[in-house]
């Protein structure tokens, strides 16, 4: 039953995010998304892909927090109870197919591997995400000192 | 309950914010979602079958994730500033301004 409640939960406020006028209860509801995200992982037994869902997401939303503040138009038209009933309504109905429906074909046997033996033959794929931090990093850095200079000029 | 159905809605509901949206905020928003729905499938069923090599791989896709959008966010505010809308349909009408003025 809890999973039914998460999955409505997670559409309905996914709903919200993409369509509600006012740009910062948009994220508000991204923020709701993130965070039925980690309960659906915490609860099918996910723990560490949880914590680090709600750890990455709480970071992302205090920088879409800033820039929906920096970007919105403080002019813009309201949400109309109708229009939030609506999308309510939407998130509803679209959750009905993922809860009575089914697609899993039938389960074979799995080599289990746990979390931290996942994690260590993995580790060659982290230099690679080093790698692209970097990048990251040296692009930001890039676009800031483009933005400087073309305002010099 | 089946959790692929419930991703695909969610994928759907994403790739409908990045057609239907003109707001650059929500564009982002709605890769968002596409990025989430994708994880949320990769996590749940390999967590169904008790593997904990999907964790690792979210792990690692979300990390990706995180450095690709502080990029977009930061294109997002220098786009934003320089045309001073951030409404996709008025910044084209800007650009193509712009352009036909340079042409002429």
């Amino acid at each position: 039953m809890i999973l039914e409640i998460l999955s409505v939960g997670l559409l309905v406020s996914a709903c919200l995010a993409l369509f509600l006028d006012e740009v910062v209860y948009s994220v508000a509801a991204l923020a709701g998304t993130f965070l039925f995200t980690a309960l659906l992982y915490l609860v099918n037994g996910a723990v560490y892909a949880a914590i680090f869902q709600f750890a990455v997401g709480v970071g992302t939303l205090a920088v879409l927090f800033l820039s929906g503040e920096m970007l919105s138009d403080k002019s813009s038209k309201k949400t109309s109870p109708k229009k939030l009933g609506t999308l309510l309504g939407a998130g509803v109905i679209l959750s009905v197919p993922a809860i009575f429906l089914s697609v899993s074909g039938s389960t074979g046997t799995y080599s289990s591997a746990s979390f931290g033996d996942a994690l260590w033959n993995l580790s060659g794929v982290d230099v690679i995400l080093q790698a692209l931090v970097i990048l990251t990093v040296a692009l930001g850095i890039a676009i800031i000192l483009y933005e400087r200079r073309s305002g010099e000029k | 309950m089946d959790f692929v159905i419930l991703s695909l809605v969610m994928l759907a509901i994403g790739i409908y914010g990045l057609l239907t949206n003109r707001q650059l905020l929500k564009v982002f928003i709605s890769i968002e979602l596409i990025a989430t729905a994708a994880t949320l499938n990769f996590v749940m069923l390999a967590s169904s079958m008790g593997q904990g090599l999907g964790q690792a791989f979210m792990i690692l896709a979300f990390s990706t994730d995180t450095a690709v959008s502080a990029v977009i966010l930061a294109l997002l505010v220098i786009v934003s500033k320089k045309y001073g809308t951030s409404n996709i349909s008025e910044i084209l009408k800007t650009q193509e301004k712009t352009e036909s003025e340079a042409e002429a």
